[in-house]
Order: structure tokens, then C-alpha cells, then sequence
């Protein structure tokens, strides 16, 4: 075991908020140690809807929130420009719906008030007629329709990007790497013992440590005594993955709750479940049944939508405060900033609860909190501060695609994701040469995250750049991704070839629920691309 | 509390909101949501395309059109399919990626194993990258 190293704070969970706690922290000069069990984003984070919206929603329960919410909102879109998308909903009233058009259009007068936080325009009002000129697929029985508009972003890259930039401050921040215990001395917890990818076990003392593990965050809890009360909620969304409407649509599922199809740069996305969740939080499965019930809610808005081919789904648990005696739906999504000082556990602040949109201000709140612990005296800065990628504007598009020699698309792609450093990944030293056609994606920018995105699997490569995440789901880019990255991790070829089809198990696991006769033919293709050597379900 | 006052707030703006509705003419807001949007490239696909645009979505990405036609503009006819016809917003700024001359698109709808319209599927991607 490695001897101890130490830091002011050590930082347990990579989502989006520990991210930004990581991030936070560094900025104002602590020194951090950030760890994740698995990568990046890759749990709750990465399976929301996508969105960093101001929280229309809760002008039904508390219009502070939603003023909150439209603030820090505001403060991600200028901070991360890259990584977001404006993302235009249209709201078809249909008769017999829960709230009758003037009710919408009330809601989304005084939701109007606080458009102007987040960059975005207040809401338009259209006929029926009018409704279907803009967007021919809806369903000939409305009533009318709204436009709203929120903010689209890759979570995942909004993750990395934190993370990345925590580092450039002088974090330390280690993937694939789980806490297996919490040091404690006379009732203070001191710090962490954690085990790395290669199996090592090392330990790093600090100051204080931060519990944003999300719904893991009880298990964390637990391990320095102390009991955090959350009621895990699971979501599902599809993803197709083209844009299959004009605008994001809204609709009403069976049981009265909202639904989105929310049209993202490229794909689609379709959600969200709401439900109690009480079983494995490493194994969330989706059900067919959860499907079905995305599908009723749209196809009464949007009845082509069964005609369309999903490629795949995701699911995660939301870290919902606990309530007793509400339904999922009802659920408050506030935070919660919690020091467990009064329970034996000085020096162990947990973040709990929240929402993607208010990230940022969970993250300062936090820090906040853990800076007065400390006595350190510097202000958060993060609300004006930019990300990675943000702190030019990129080369215009034709300029770079001619001097690298890509696609137009494909630089597209690239400054989406790494905004004005897109020039700076092209010029890696690998070759430019696509990777991944459907998205596209380069050879030199998977070379770029290996070396430096702390990308490890090909699951990472997907989060992080997007490789396999087109139409094909990796049929024609999987096998040439592991032999890129396996150049760069040294990996032999029998450790490309498990990379890949340890890849291609885990994605048909989000797939089958989700597979017509299409999807069963684009299946069959892929197995027969890979000579059936990836055949991942015995039973067929 | 914070549920009550809210609602009750709700209600008060429902409240100005009928009177308003009854006290002032109102226009139609339509042009207003072109004017908006339109810029961001929002608007794709029309109203004479809804109907087959499952069709245009497709494409498994086997590549055989590729063999058969060959590229429009600079672009692999796989990729106007898988890739392209994702309808990005942004496709705009990627316009001259299919500029120039198409290929014999018969001929590659022909070995399709999807039956994937590609003259159509072209038309689209190309009136999405006109800004």
C-alpha cells in the first residue's frame, strides 16, 4: 500500500457536482483530491435529459426555485458555450388535458419573467393550424400550442470539462477509482483509503472530505457512520439518434406526468420515467414496460413516433431528498448542504439532492461550506469564470476544415465539444482521419482524450467524444476505436479485441429493450460486420 | 407554505391573464416564431416531408451505396445517410461538405438493403445547409 498523501479536501463522487465542487475548491486555491468509482459523469450526470432548464415546473411549488434555477442556468450557458444547444419546446394543448390552454399560457407568462436569466426568449402562442406548420407530426386533434425555450448540453463533456479544469488549477483527479473506507480518528473523519484501477490501495488525508456520490452518497455516508435519509428515483430515457421533430415536443403520460422529447443537436432524446427505486444502484436495469409507457405518452402528441428507430436507452437514479408520503413526481428537487460534525463524523460534508441545472450553485453552496470549516476567506468564481474551450471564439468552420483536411461536420462536431481548443486536438500528431462516421469522429481526438481525457475503455471514448454514438451504435467504428486506443493504453490485441466486445455488451444491454424490426436488421448487420465474434446474447 | 403561495400567485396571474385575453386583440405569432428560430436552424424538416421522414432516417450504415455511387460533393453517401441527415442545427456552417455534383442516386437507392430513398434523403440535407 502507498503511504498517505494529503490534501485540504478530498472530493468522493465525479459527477457533475463533485466535479464542480472539485473545480470550485481549486479555483480558490485549495488543494483537492477528486475520485470517481467509474468515469466521468457516467452515472446519474450523463442520464439526465440533457438539459439545463430554469425549473417551469416548480412555479408550481416555489417560484424562488425557479428564479435559482433560471440564474445558475444563466450563468452554465456563459460559462460553457460550446457544450450548449438552444433547445425550443413547442407544448401542444390537446383537449382534455390537465391544464387548459390559457392555464399553459398563464405558466408560461410568468415564466416569461425569468427568461431573460438564462439568454432566452419568452414564449409565442400558436393555433392549431399554425402548430402544424411549424411541426407537421403532431397529432390533428390540438387544441393549440406554446414555444418555451430551455438549453440543451452534453453533460458529459460539461462533467470533463470541470474536471479539466479543477486540474489546470492543481487538483488531483482519478477515475476508475473507488473509496473503499473513510479514516476517522476520535470521532473526525481524516480521510480516505481508495483502490486504484491496477488494484493498488492507497490513502490521502485532508482536512475535509465532500460525499457527492449522488444516489451513492448513503453508501458513502455509511461508511463514516452516518445515515443519509434520499429516496432514490429511477429515470429512463430512448434515444434516437436523429433529430425527429423540429422542435422538442412535451407531452402527458397515462398517469397525468409531463414528458419530453427533446431534440438535441443530432439525436433525440425521449423521457423520463419517475420511479422509487430500491435495488442494485451499480445495476439499473430498463424494462420493456418502462418503453411502452414513453411510447403511449408521445405517440398521442406525436403518432409517427413508433415509426422510428431507437438505438438505444439510458437509465439512471436521481438523488431525491426523502419525503414521506408524496409520489416521485412531487418530489422536490432541492439540494442539500449537510455537515455531519453533530454525528460523529467532523469534517464530512455531503451534497445531496439537486439538479443538473443548479450545479454550479450546488457546487459554490458546498464549497461555501467547506471553506468555512476551514477558515479560508476566498469567494467562489465560477459563475463568471469560463470553462475549457470557452475562453476564445473557435476557428470559423471552413478555415479549420480546410487546413486539417476533415469534413465541415466534422469540425462542427469537435468545436462542440471542445470549443475554441478544437485546433489544439486536431493538431495532436495522429492522423486526422475519420474514426467514427456517424458522428463523425477523428482518430487524432480519440488519440487526444487517451493522452489526455483520462480515457480508459471504450465506454470512456464514448462519453467523451462520442465514438459509437450515431446511427450505427458502433458497428462499423468499434473494432478501429479499440486498436486506436489500445495503441495508446499498450494494450495487446487480445485486450483490444475483450475491450471491444466488453463495449458491445454493455451498449446492447441499453439496446434490447428497445429493438423492432429495424433495429433487429441493424443488428444482424453489425454481427455479421464482426464475423459474429461479437455475439453477446447466447440465446438468439 | 411556499406550495400555497404559489399557487395562489398562479391564480392571480391566471386571473390578469383571461382579463387580458378578453381586453386585447390578438395576433397571430407565427412569423414571430420563423424570426426566432429559423436563424438557429431549428426548422428542418416540411410539412410535404413529414410523412416519409421515418423513411429518410434508416439507413443502417452497411455501405453498399457507397460502393455503388460514390460521393456527392466531398461527402460519402453513408455519411449524407447516418450522418448528415441527423438534421444538426449547425449543418449550415458545414454546407460546402456537399457542394458539387451528385452521384447516379438511382443507382445507389437500387443496393440499398433498406430501401433508403437517397435522392430524397440528398434534398433534404442539402435545403438544411442553406442558411
Amino acid at each position: 500500500m502507498a503511504g498517505p498523501s494529503s490534501y485540504d479536501v478530498v472530493v468522493i463522487g465525479g459527477g457533475v457536482t463533485g466535479a464542480g465542487v472539485a473545480r470550485d475548491l481549486s479555483l480558490r486555491g485549495l488543494s483537492v483530491l477528486l475520485l470517481e468509482k467509474g468515469d466521468w459523469g457516467a452515472g446519474t450526470s450523463g442520464a439526465s435529459s440533457w438539459m439545463i432548464h430554469g425549473g417551469l415546473r416548480y412555479l408550481e411549488f416555489d417560484w424562488d426555485t425557479t428564479r435559482l434555477s433560471n440564474v445558475d442556468s444563466g450563468h452554465i450557458v456563459t460559462i460553457a458555450r460550446n457544450l450548449v444547444t438552444r433547445v425550443v419546446f413547442i407544448v401542444p394543448v390537446l383537449p382534455g388535458d390537465k391544464n387548459n390552454i390559457e392555464e399553459v399560457e398563464t405558466a408560461l407568462e410568468v415564466y416569461d419573467r425569468y427568461q431573460p436569466l438564462k439568454h432566452s426568449h419568452p414564449h409565442r402562442r400558436l393555433t392549431s393550424d399554425e402548430a402544424h406548420q411549424v411541426e407537421p407530426g403532431l397529432t390533428p386533434d390540438l387544441v393549440g400550442a406554446m414555444t418555451v425555450e430551455e438549453w440543451g448540453v452534453d453533460p458529459h463533456r460539461l462533467v470533463y470539462a470541470n474536471v479539466q479544469d479543477a486540474v489546470a488549477h492543481g487538483a488531483q483527479a482519478m477515475n476508475h477509482t473507488r473509496v473503499i473506507e473513510l479514516i476517522k480518528d476520535a470521532g473526525k473523519v481524516i480521510g480516505v483509503r481508495f483502490r486504484a484501477p491496477d488494484g493498488e490501495i492507497s490513502e490521502a488525508r485532508a482536512r475535509a472530505v465532500v460525499n457527492a456520490s449522488g444516489p451513492w452518497a448513503p453508501e458513502v455516508g455509511a461508511m463514516a457512520g452516518v445515515s443519509i435519509h434520499l429516496r432514490p428515483a429511477k429515470g429512463i430515457h430512448i434515444v434516437y439518434p436523429h433529430r425527429i421533430s423540429n422542435f422538442s415536443i412535451t407531452a402527458e403520460s397515462v398517469d397525468g406526468r409531463d414528458l419530453l422529447m427533446v431534440a438535441h443537436a443530432g439525436f433525440t432524446l425521449l423521457g423520463t420515467t419517475d420511479d422509487d427505486f430500491y435495488g442494485d444502484l451499480d445495476s439499473v436495469d430498463v424494462l420493456e414496460d418502462e418503453v411502452d409507457y414513453l411510447l403511449q405518452g408521445f405517440e398521442r402528441v406525436f403518432p409517427s413516433i413508433r415509426q422510428y428507430r431507437p438505438v438505444r436507452t439510458t437509465t439512471g437514479v436521481r438523488p431525491t431528498l426523502f419525503k414521506w408520503r408524496r409520489y416521485e413526481d412531487e418530489l422536490s428537487r432541492q439540494f442539500a448542504v449537510i455537515d455531519h460534525a453533530g454525528e460523529g463524523a467532523d469534517g464530512l460534508i455531503s451534497i445531496a439532492g439537486g439538479k443538473l441545472s443548479m450545479y454550479r450553485l450546488m457546487a459554490e453552496e458546498t464549497s461555501d461550506a467547506i471553506c468555512a470549516r476551514l477558515g479560508h476567506q476566498v469567494k467562489s468564481t465560477t459563475a463568471g469564470r469560463p470553462l475549457p474551450g470557452n475562453e476564445s471564439d473557435p476557428v470559423p468552420v471552413a478555415e479549420l476544415a480546410s487546413r486539417c483536411g476533415i469534413s465541415g461536420l466534422a469540425v462542427v462536431k469537435l468545436q462542440s465539444r471542445h470549443g475554441s481548443n478544437a485546433e489544439k486536438v486536431l493538431d495532436e500528431g495522429a492522423t486526422s482521419r475519420i474514426l467514427c462516421r456517424c458522428e463523425p469522429v477523428t482518430e487524432a481526438e480519440l488519440t487526444y482524450a487517451a493522452r489526455h481525457e483520462q480515457v480508459r475503455t471504450l465506454a470512456d471514448a464514448f462519453r467523451r467524444v462520442g465514438v459509437a454514438g450515431g446511427p450505427c451504435a458502433g458497428a462499423a467504428c468499434i473494432l478501429r476505436s479499440a486498436e486506436v486506443l489500445g495503441r495508446e493504453l499498450g494494450w495487446s490485441a487480445s485486450q483490444r479485441f475483450d475491450a471491444a466486445r466488453e463495449f458491445v455488451r454493455g451498449a446492447w444491454l441499453g439496446r434490447a429493450p428497445v429493438l423492432g424490426n429495424a433495429g433487429w436488421a441493424q443488428e444482424e448487420l453489425a454481427q455479421g460486420a464482426m464475423r459474429g465474434l461479437m455475439l453477446v446474447d447466447g440465446t438468439r | 407554505m411556499g406550495r400555497a403561495d404559489s399557487l395562489v400567485k398562479l391564480a392571480w396571474a391566471y386571473g390578469l391573464h383571461l382579463a387580458r385575453r378578453r381586453l386585447r386583440r390578438t395576433r397571430s405569432q407565427l412569423r414571430d416564431v420563423y424570426a426566432t428560430y429559423n436563424p438557429e436552424g431549428i426548422r428542418a424538416v416540411e410539412p410535404a416531408q413529414r410523412e416519409r421522414h421515418p423513411r429518410l432516417v434508416t439507413c443502417i450504415n452497411c455501405g453498399l451505396c457507397a460502393l455503388a455511387a460514390g460521393r456527392i460533393g466531398q461527402t460519402r453517401l453513408p455519411d449524407l445517410a447516418s450522418s448528415y441527415m441527423r438534421l444538426y442545427p449547425r449543418l449550415g456552417e458545414a454546407s460546402f461538405d456537399v457542394a458539387g455534383d451528385s452521384p447516379d442516386l438511382v443507382a445507389a437507392t437500387a443496393v440499398c438493403p433498406v430501401g433508403l430513398p437517397l435522392a430524397e434523403v440528398a434534398e433534404v440535407v442539402r435545403r438544411m445547409t442553406m442558411r
